[in-house]
């Protein structure tokens, strides 16, 4: 059964009728062919699907659709402005914390919302914010080192970023 | 041994779409009318086919097609032909839990899910065997009825004397040692896509590392000729070895597609990569080492059980391979070897980043630690007695050229502070050390009888650069490393760079990137393309700018004449070229690797290896001795790069790779109950998150003596090998208890405590 | 996933009526963390959710005066893990929230769910034991509340009747101890093989033992109080002799199973560790007061 959904997503507003068993991850990558957010495993216990609901970082393959009713929504493709690069995508290129590149948009975004809520967070609090999303390929040392840079790009530039 | 761009840790060149969403994978292709198939596995480890009945699937509505082993040919399959044992959908048996039946295509993923619940086969169970060493024993159930037995490939190697050697050394030390099933958990699951166009050729989209080869098996399986088959691969979430050899997927999703007329995708859940997307090969290992009193190793003498699972795949390549690295460690002067490949009723095994290397590490740097026991040596101190040194040929017959392998171990001592953490023990808490080195090639091999690769290069009219190579990027950085080294033959800059890649149309034949090939290999074909698109454009500035080709410098992007202030842009040069003359500059590179004198297949072994990477692994770990838990603290690798191409990526790997060492040592494992994987998910099948990797220093060793692009070798897979080893090695410091299966857990650990106060 | 009915109503009444009159083929969907994932490969068929997202007054962190804490059931453990008023008086709570799966889960998934999803290894169900919490149940009219040690009846079974709601989950207040809680992870994304949490009051100015509540999580078909555990401390004084005591008595009260996880022996030498390592650290903490 198809019902309506009024969501927004990177600041689009969009009116779409959705299933109530499609996920807010199928309707971000099919209905609006955001195809940046990843499907890891399907249950939550990866992160490659994570995007930000009202600024919390959440697993979208977990979230079906209609509770995301109202909500606004950020996925990777919602971060740069412009062709500039969000100050934690600046980050993750210059370090080196990119390699396959299928961890990175769920990366990036628990980075972001982790440092929006913690803007100086200490080496535990980076690794406790990141537990839930799995890289494969890089063994995390870049991606520590990018979300320190990303920590101080932030705090030179933050300003120019607060409404993303 | 910089360059301008060589050696300089530059950001990677797809990195900024990978950071933005933008990049494609091939799972995130669309197609107008693409329809999703859905594959019918077996609930059995080992059954009959009587029935297949698919009447219900194939009225659903939304079904367009339903596929037995009746609708697709009937040829056998394996990555050696063979040995070719596995039929594109199963026709008489299934042999593992996993095992392609049937196959629907639907509109959409619900539908073709409830169509495989409404396909009915009629099973007949069969005994099924799980253990290799059941396996082995006469009477056990054949998982092939047409073999004689369950071992169907092995390999013997023997050099020098090794029962005399054994009989004369002073000490001799024996074991079994263990390892299971591990996955390689690529974060993009195995797809495809597959479409037929209108002038009847087959396109299929996949993650694959070695679109070339896979596109020759994607023909051989079907049974067309190759030339209607293209395969393109895309930005890949991942392979680390387990995309090198055709899946099955493949060829079901190109049938599926000509049978209905539309595009079909078949993507894996998390669940079939786990259960049929196939693992490392499990060894089980029966290992002496003997060795003089002034600790020089003189002979090793190793039988292996590989465990191939239920089909064929690089299994019997495995097992010979693991051979040269155990034969090339060390130059042991005598050497014994002898491995099987057993089938078993489970899920297959594959390339594996180490391809057997790790598993024979973990036996072979964990005994000889023993044995340094045993004379009473430090165990570094007996490894640099015995360690390889450079140009040598050893007793296998491996040409070592370069080689570092003292260098690393002299630093990874250095920067882990060996001598004093082994001479001090702190009181109460349970921490030790343990070191492993290892060898690996660092270019791939020819074991095909062949090694080579090639390259092309354009410019365009206004100046840019495009660099159409086989290297094949799973993540690795290989086309960052390309463009890279087109850069500084040519004498521009990196951002010059375009590369153009994974198409099998457009690019030439290449094995793919495996054995940490792509850097040497086809590095050298796009150096040699580069120095000769440089050649052109010298002779093309020489001609414009009137002087003798001598005068002309190439210098980031920028060209002048020796002596000259006037700088002229590159554009400049190739838009003159072009739009007064009409010759467009190019350049072609090719690299083959030269074969030894003498060199035949039957009698190659070591000499298949153009080139050795040698490298050292400290641990420092802490146990827990009431919970079991290991903490790993810290990691020290040093490893060869022969010429470092890029820093970043270099550790890149490097960390990469102590990641999935530390996995392999004490937490990953496949768990079967019956044949049934247990823990198919990643709530419990476990590798490391950010929290579990300790501070990880690399060091990367450059050394003179090889014949990669500006002296590099690869780097892709030797931070894998000794990781396993090293930790083990360091639990024996920390608590005094050795082990010799993997992955040492916790109640392996409490268990062996609880013995050792008994 | 099979297709289901799904509602947002817009009171509690309205939710219990839903859920009431669905024969139970509907169900509460608060975060979903659990639910989604046993849709999608559990075999969980429900033929409506009754999403709880728009009903209010079932998500809120309230410290009273007296210290009584209540949670309403529908809050993010996210809520729980960042509430300065949990984090100061009842920091083995906000412990416990964090480290459940991830931070993406922990925007999501919620007290109530974890304590109704009534895995036997429940991640908050053992410190909130501890801390001698009570459940509200509603039904839309009347309320119910009950010890939670009541609320779990077996493996992802609870009391809750059709059409019942869990509501809150309150704290008493306590007199002053140590609650602590220790789950054996290697790392937060880890389903808790063992957890033990531990509350413990003294006899005012000595290390006498004045009341104890020891609780065993994915020991048992559901969290569970030690009851031997806590009678071997009480009324006495804890050193490290008593403890070691106590650790084995808890261990009695552990009936683990072997699964992928851990084998039912381990499960026990857990037991006994952590209780010991929960009780040194209120051992430790009551030393210090009296040093000060």
């Amino acid at each position: 059964m198809k019902k309506e959904l009024h969501i927004t997503i990177n600041g689009d507003e969009h009116q779409l009728l959705v299933a109530t068993h499609r996920t807010l991850l199928e309707v971000i990558r099919d209905e609006i062919g955001l195809t940046g957010t990843k499907n890891g495993c399907g249950a939550g216990e990866c992160g490659a699907c994570t995007v930000l609901l009202d600024g919390e970082p959440v697993n979208s393959c977990l979230v079906l659709a209609h509770e995301a009713e109202g909500r606004t929504v950020v996925t990777i493709e919602g971060l740069a402005k412009g062709g500039v690069l969000h100050p934690v995508q600046e980050a993750f290129v210059e370090e080196g914390a990119i390699q396959c590149g299928y961890c990175t948009p769920g990366m990036v975004l628990t980075t972001k919302a982790l440092l929006d809520k913690n803007p100086n967070p200490s080496r535990q609090e980076i690794l406790d914010g990141l537990k839930g999303n799995l890289c494969r390929c890089t063994g995390y040392v870049k991606i520590i080192e990018a979300v320190e840079t990303a920590q101080c790009l932030l705090e030179e530039r933050g300003s120019e970023w607060a409404d993303v | 041994m910089g360059g301008c761009v060589i050696g300089k840790g530059l950001p990677r060149i797809d990195a900024v779409p990978k950071v933005t969403g933008e990049a494609q994978y091939t799972v995130d292709l669309k197609m107008p009318g693409m329809l999703v198939a859905k594959i019918l596995r077996s609930p059995h480890p080992h059954a009959v086919i009587r029935s297949i009945d698919a009447t219900a699937a194939r009225r659903l509505k939304g079904v367009h097609a339903v596929i037995t082993s009746q609708d697709v040919p009937d040829n056998l399959f394996s990555f050696y032909q063979w040995l070719a044992d596995k039929h594109i959908l199963c026709v008489d048996k299934v042999r593992y839990i996993g095992d392609e039946v049937a196959a629907v295509a639907a509109v959409d993923e619900d539908t073709a899910e409830e169509a495989l619940s409404l396909i009915r086969v009629d099973y007949e169970p069969l005994p099924a065997v799980f253990d290799v060493e059941e396996a082995m024993e006469p009477g056990a159930p054949l998982v092939h009825d047409d073999k004689e037995s369950n071992a169907t490939w092995s390999v013997d190697r023997l050099f020098g004397d090794p029962d005399k050697a054994l009989a004369e050394c002073d000490y001799v030390v024996e074991g079994k040692y263990v390892t299971h099933q591990v996955a390689h958990t690529c974060l993009e699951v195995s797809n495809c896509v597959a479409k037929w166009d209108k002038s009847d050729r087959l396109t299929i989209w996949t993650n694959t590392q070695a679109p070339h080869t896979q596109r020759q098996e994607v023909a051989r399986v079907l049974g067309i000729p190759r030339r209607q088959v293209r395969l393109i691969s895309s930005y890949m979430g991942g392979g680390f070895g387990s995309k090198l050899v055709m899946d099955m997927k493949l060829p079901i999703a190109a049938v599926l597609s000509r049978m209905t007329g539309r595009p079909v995708r078949i993507v894996n859940t998390r669940s079939e990569e786990f259960t049929t997307g196939k693992t490392r090969y499990p060894y089980t290992m029966f290992l002496r080492t003997g060795a003089m009193k002034d600790g020089q190793i003189m002979v090793r003498d190793l039988r292996v059980i590989g465990d191939a699972g239920a089909y064929h795949d690089k299994g019997p390549a495995t097992i010979n391979f693991s051979s040269m690295m155990f034969g090339t460690l060390y130059n042991v002067p005598h050497i014994r070897y002898h491995a099987d490949m057993v089938y078993t009723n489970k899920e297959m095994g594959t390339a594996f980043r180490g391809f057997g290397n790790p598993q024979v590490a973990f036996a072979t740097e964990c005994q000889l630690d023993e044995l340094a026991e045993k004379i009473g040596m430090d165990p570094l101190a007996l490894r640099l007695a015995n360690s390889n040194c450079a140009m040598e040929t050893t007793s296998c017959g491996a040409d070592v050229c370069g080689c570092g392998m003292t260098d690393c171990m002299v630093e990874a001592s250095e920067h882990m502070g060996w001598e004093e953490k082994r001479a001090t023990k702190a009181e109460g808490v349970k921490r030790g050390i343990g070191v492993a080195n290892m060898v690996h090639t660092g270019g791939g091999g020819r074991f095909y009888g062949f090694n080579s690769a090639e390259a092309f290069i354009k410019l365009s009219d206004e100046g840019t650069v495009t660099l159409i190579t086989s290297a094949l990027d799973m993540g690795q950085g290989a086309h960052t490393a390309m463009a890279q080294i087109a850069a500084e033959g040519l004498g521009v800059r990196l951002g010059d760079i375009n590369v153009l890649s994974h198409d099998t149309d457009l690019t030439p034949y290449d094995l793919g990137s495996w054995g940490s090939r792509a850097s040497f290999m086809d590095g050298n074909a796009v150096l040699a393309a580069a120095l000769d698109a440089k050649d052109a454009l010298v002779e093309a500035a020489a001609e414009m700018l009137d002087v003798a080709a001598e005068d002309i410098v190439i210098e980031e992007g920028q060209i002048w004449v020796k002596g000259s202030d006037e700088k002229h842009a590159l554009s400049e040069i190739v838009d003159h070229s072009v739009n007064a003359h009409g010759l467009p500059i190019s350049g072609t590179g090719k690299y083959v690797d030269k074969l030894p004198e003498g060199y035949t297949i039957p009698t190659a072994f070591a000499k298949n290896i153009p080139c050795f990477s040698f490298g050292t692994q400290m641990a420092e770990v802490e146990v827990d001795e009431e919970t079991g838990q290991v903490t790993v603290l810290k990691v020290v690798a040093a490893h060869e790069t022969g010429t470092t191409l890029n820093q970043t990526m270099a550790e890149g790997q490097i960390e990469g790779s102590v990641a999935q060492g530390i996995g392999y040592a004490l937490m990953e494992r496949i768990v079967h109950e019956d044949g049934r994987i247990v823990n198919d998910r990643f709530l419990d099948y476990k590798i490391p998150n950010i929290g579990d990797i300790p501070e990880i220093q690399t060091l990367l060793v450059e050394s003179e003596g090889t014949n990669g692009p500006f002296g590099a070798k690869g780097i892709g897979e030797p931070g894998l090998v000794p990781t396993a080893p090293a930790i083990a090695n360091a639990i024996y410091d920390a608590i005094g208890v050795r082990f010799r299966e993997l992955p040492i857990t916790r109640e392996m650990v409490l268990d062996a405590l609880r013995e050792k106060r008994s | 996933m099979k297709a289901f009915e799904y509602m947002r109503p817009s009171s509690v009444e309205e939710a219990c009526a839903v859920l009431g009159g669905s024969a139970g083929g509907a169900k509460p969907l608060a975060g979903g963390t659990d639910l989604v994932v046993q849709m999608r490969q559990g075999g969980l068929r429900p033929t409506m959710l009754v999403s709880l997202r728009d009903v209010p007054g079932l998500s809120f962190v309230r410290v009273g005066d007296d210290l009584t804490l209540t949670i309403g059931a529908a809050t993010p453990l996210a809520s729980v893990e960042r509430s300065p008023e949990v984090r100061r008086h009842y920091p083995a709570v906000a412990d416990a929230a964090s480290w459940i799966g991830s931070a993406q889960v922990r925007s999501r998934a919620t007290v109530g769910g974890n304590l109704c999803n009534a895995a036997p290894s429940a991640d908050m169900a053992p410190i909130l034991l501890a801390y001698g919490a009570r459940a509200t149940i509603t039904d839309g009219r009347a309320e119910r509340t009950l010890p939670l040690e009541e609320f779990f009846t077996g493996p992802g079974q609870t009391v809750l009747e059709s059409g019942e709601l869990l509501k809150s989950i309150s704290v008493p207040p306590c007199p002053t101890g140590f609650g602590k809680y220790y789950k054996t992870f290697r790392s937060a994304m880890d389903c808790c093989t063992v957890g033990v949490a531990a509350w413990v009051s003294f006899t005012d100015g000595t290390a006498v033992v004045q009341d104890a509540r020891v609780a065993l999580g994915a020991v048992a078909p559901t969290p569970i109080r030690s009851r031997s555990c806590e009678r071997v401390l009480v009324g006495q004084t804890l050193d490290e002799a008593l403890i070691q005591r106590a650790a084995v008595a808890a261990t009695e009260d552990a009936l683990p199973i072997s699964d992928v996880r851990a084998s039912a022996e381990y499960r026990k030498t857990l037991v006994s560790v952590l209780s010991r390592r929960a009780l040194d650290a209120a051992r430790v903490w009551v030393q210090k007061g009296a040093a000060e």
